[in-house]
């Protein structure tokens, strides 16, 4: 039993219920346990622009309260898991600025260290559970569904501070999806930005990064839409209609998180795995059904 | 034993002086237990600064001569010539290295004084110990090596050669030429390639001086400045050389003809198994690729294989051997060349998703006109003409994630290439080139570049995001930098123009040679500025683009450069050696042998006298490098001028 503390970020508790549903019921399976702790915040990653030193404070805020438990750190927001890499990665390189912070958490009674470590989800079931472990809780094989990956731009970028996967050619997720007899395929889109990060200042540019992405997918054939992101999934899934007006397209593309789909191939219902909170026409996939 | 020290501090004009206090430093020597006389000057290097010291020598009659300078490197080789013109022997000097390992290490004046004084106490405490040594004679072979068949090595062994030196030139493909006979035409004059390169080729192979030693390999280098013994490996052609008339017969009977990449066009087109690598190979022999060869690989091909059916000559032997010689040269030019970076590594570009994106050699085989396509410009995905090419520059060149060096030629090959498909395309044909900067640098470049401009193309300064497949073209997203914009290009061919990377056995090949790499991984100058041809190992010479990326013209300079270097040793009778070698205690010695297991010149050897056994340096061989006094268990071998006795008293001064 490995234990990981869940960092929960701020769209998965208030908004994507789904992505944290599935989450909770699939990485049991594979003797996983999540440990809700008290007292984490934001991770800072949207304060950047504005002020550096409290963003980088507070990722490290939330890093010294898992360390504090001894535990390693499970965040499923890739934006919050750049946030907090890459402030762990200036902690342990730049001694100055690790005092500075340290400095800060201080009134807490918090002290940041290093020890703790952060993991992805796509992380964790390629590399810490891995294929072969998967393979062999898959009890209702997805044979030859057409699946198009969207990994978000925060999972595999900037490569230089190591992110998850590789920036110009990921395919941990594809190795994930052909473990439970899926059939991924790499379409030239795949790395496209889902253009939600623009919705603040440009709500219609970032429509139309939606649009031309899902329409692609939906011109190719896809039978469904995977992503892992809930700011990504936010734009596919909830805002597809309206992505799909900017590019002058009826869309119609099923989208799910990863774990969604995993959890379907691993037998788990579609209620526990929140299909129902599913804002794309997930039904016309037909799977999960007994 | 020396007792009467001259100390010698140098300012390097404030190389040293602004970071040392030097006029402290100097009335502190005088102070040290020894030292009889201690000088400042601004340049210790220049004539004044050498008066100083043989002035000093003279006239408080010294016999031990430290010198607080810059690397021993730069200038132990001057100063030993100053203090024996003065009288003393040049291995009583010492150098204090106060400028890269003090001044230029330390900005806090105070503590490197302080510091350039531990160094300079250590320094008089060894120079009191230091003995006087001799320089012996050797002989030298006048002969020389060169490895690597095109343009560089050509160069060099044709200017060996009219020198009057005998020359072996290795090549370790079946043909020389090298990369310059992949190319059609040559930036900016557009000269054609095989034209002014093949003439060159047949002067080499028939010079009476130059034994071409084609389809071989260096595999082993031993000796040292004046005396090399090579061993070569000549890799079994399986085709008598003395039969092959070069009729080509079997070439075209070979079962497995047309379906074998040829590497002379690049995987553009395919060979048989039994092949010339081009029409103007020289040799103009055939070479089985014994990796293909159905005979070889299964030791069956049909009922008989056809290509010894078709050769009228019998020339054609499945029984041939590798051969191994040895040769004895007196100086060696290394012109390797460079491999290309394999775009395949770089996903964004596309290289290995579309058969309709190729590197600019590849290109180069589509033009020529002795190429796959006898010179048609047509699509590797359908055979068509493409109505629109993109150019990209710098692929992989100047990128901190990969090689952070400019290729040199790829500007200049990418224009060349415009130019070259207008006139075979017609003017109307589209084409872009992406690039980051022109750098059209050399003679003739930047009015070569001034033509294209004014020719219709499109130039996009800025680095493709991505290059995609989208079925029938290529979609390229480039941000021009000097517009400002994000344009999108639908094009029918993409031309990579890749970084230039060194051979991908380069770092074999130096430990090898026991030459350096510099931290890009080609071979290492022995100065960037003032030695940039010589390596640090006395005798051997680098030319072309394993020393780092160039064009044809500044190659063939090299090479000229390389063979005078080279003739420099050469044409002497003899050369002086190294007195910095090991010497053993033959007392200490118990005949352990561990020194000549470490030895890397098989320069010790085991005797016998009486019923004990002792080690023996060879002083013709040794090259001083001290392996073997670390590794000597008794202490009983010993570097001449770093002795035991010599170095723990510095080390103990400085502490």
């Amino acid at each position: 039993m490995k234990k990981y503390a869940l960092y929960p970020g701020c769209v998965m508790p208030t908004e994507q219920y789904a992505l944290e549903m599935s989450i909770r019921e699939v990485l049991p399976l594979f003797d996983i346990e999540l440990v809700d702790i008290k007292g984490f915040s934001c991770c800072g990653e949207p304060l950047k622009s504005v002020n550096q030193m409290l963003t980088l404070t507070l990722s490290a805020r939330n890093l010294a309260i898992a360390e504090k438990e001894g535990l390693d750190v499970l965040t499923p927001c890739p934006i919050c898991h750049l946030a907090l890499s890459e402030c762990k990665r200036i902690l342990d390189t730049d001694p100055a600025m690790n005092e500075r912070v340290n400095k800060f958490l201080q009134d807490e009674g918090l002290k940041y260290t290093g020890q703790a470590n952060i993991v992805q989800t796509v992380d964790l079931l390629h590399n810490v559970i891995g294929i072969d472990k998967i393979k062999e809780k898959v009890k209702k094989p997805l044979k030859d569904l057409k699946v198009a990956t969207h990994y978000g731009c925060h999972l595999f970028r900037p490569s230089e501070i190591g992110r998850p996967v590789d920036s110009e050619n990921p395919q941990e997720m594809e190795n994930i999806l052909k473990a439970i007899g899926a059939k991924p395929i790499d379409y030239p889109e795949k790395i496209d930005c889902c253009g939600g990060l623009l919705t603040a200042n440009l709500p219609e540019s970032a429509l139309t990064k939606t649009g031309q992405k899902l329409q692609k997918v939906q011109e190719k054939g896809f039978d469904v839409f995977i992503d892992v992101c809930p700011w990504c999934h936010r734009q596919y899934d909830a805002k597809q209609t309206k992505a799909g007006e900017t590019v002058a397209a009826k869309l119609e593309v099923p989208v799910l998180y990863l774990s969604q789909l995993l959890g379907l191939s691993f037998g788990i219902s579609k209620d526990k795995l929140g299909l129902d909170l599913n804002l794309s026409p997930v039904d016309k996939l037909n799977l999960g059904d007994k | 034993m020396s007792n009467k020290i001259g100390v010698f501090v140098c300012h390097c004009g404030i190389n040293i002086a602004s970071s040392v206090d030097v006029k402290k430093l100097t009335e502190y020597a005088k102070t040290i237990d020894g030292v009889v006389v201690s000088k400042d000057y601004k340049y210790m290097c220049s004539d004044v600064g050498a008066n100083i010291i043989k002035d000093s020598i003279k006239k408080h009659k010294l016999d031990g001569v430290v010198v607080a300078c810059c690397s021993p490197r730069m200038h132990e080789h001057t100063f030993r010539g100053v203090v024996e013109a003065g009288g003393v022997n040049a291995f009583n000097l010492e150098i204090a290295n106060i400028r890269e390992q003090c001044s230029w290490a330390h900005d806090n004046k105070e503590r490197s004084t302080k510091k350039a004084k531990a160094l300079v106490r250590g320094a008089v405490a060894k120079a009191k110990l230091l003995e006087p040594l001799e320089t012996s004679k050797i002989n030298v072979t006048p002969e020389a090596l060169v490895i690597g068949g095109g343009i560089s090595g050509i160069q060099a062994a044709l200017d060996l050669a009219e020198e009057g030196h005998k020359v072996y030139l290795v090549e370790r493909n079946p043909s020389i030429g090298g990369r310059m006979a992949q190319l059609d035409k040559t930036f900016p004059t557009l000269d054609c390639s095989s034209c002014i390169l093949t003439p060159k080729m047949m002067e080499v192979a028939n010079h009476p001086n130059v034994e071409l030693l084609t389809y071989s390999e260096v595999v082993g280098v031993e000796g040292s400045i004046g005396n090399y013994t090579v061993k070569i490996k000549k890799k079994a052609r399986y085709v008598d050389m003395d039969k092959c008339t070069g009729c080509g017969d079997c070439i075209a009977a070979c079962r497995l003809k047309d379906r074998i990449p040829s590497e002379f066009d690049e995987g553009m087109g395919k060979r048989s198994a039994i092949y010339m690598p081009f029409p103007q190979a020289i040799p103009l022999k055939c070479t089985v690729d014994a990796e293909n060869c159905l005979m070889l690989t299964r030791g069956k091909c049909g009922t008989e294989p056809l290509c010894v059916e078709a050769c009228e000559a019998s020339a054609i032997d499945f029984k041939q051997k590798d051969e191994e010689i040895e040769v004895n040269v007196g100086a060696i030019v290394v012109a390797t060349g460079y491999d290309l970076l394999d775009p395949a590594s770089l996903y964004e570009y596309g290289y290995a998703q579309s058969d309709d994106v190729i590197t600019s050699l590849q290109m180069e085989r589509l033009i020529s006109s002795s190429g796959p396509t006898v010179g048609e410009i047509l699509r590797p995905s359908n055979g068509e003409k493409p109505k629109s090419i993109t150019y990209i520059l710098c692929v992989g060149s100047r990128d901190e994630t990969q090689c952070t060096w400019c290729c040199r030629i790829g500007c200049m090959s990418a224009l060349k290439h415009v130019y070259l498909l207008k006139e075979k395309l017609g003017d109307d044909v589209e084409i872009n080139v992406c690039y980051t900067d022109i750098r059209s640098f050399g003679k003739g470049y930047e009015e070569f570049y001034r033509k294209i401009r004014g020719m219709k193309t499109n130039f996009f300064r800025g680095r493709p995001s991505e290059v995609r497949n989208v079925g029938d073209h290529l979609t390229i997203d480039i941000f021009d930098t000097t517009t400002n914009k994000l344009f999108e290009i639908n094009t029918d061919l993409v031309v990579l123009v890749p970084a230039l990377v060194p051979r991908v056995d380069a770092a074999d090949f130096a430990r090898l040679l026991r030459i350096s790499q510099s931290p890009d991984g080609f071979l290492l100058e022995a100065h960037p500025k003032l030695r940039p041809i010589d390596t640090f190992t006395g005798g051997i010479f680098i030319t072309g683009c394993c020393q780092g990326p160039k064009d044809i013209q500044d190659s063939v300079a090299q090479a000229s450069g390389a063979a005078a270097r080279a003739a420099n040793i050469l044409s002497k009778k003899e050369l002086e050696a190294e007195p910095l070698i090991s010497c053993v205690d033959e007392d200490l010695c118990s005949g352990c042998s561990t020194c000549i297991s470490v030895c890397a010149y098989n320069a010790i050897e085991l005797v016998k006298e009486d019923d004990k056994s002792h080690a023996k340096v060879n002083e013709a061989l040794c090259m001083g490098c001290g392996a073997c006094v670390a590794s000597c268990p008794s202490g009983a071998m010993q570097q001449r001028g770093y002795k035991d006795k010599q170095l723990s008293p510095m080390i103990e001064e400085s502490l």
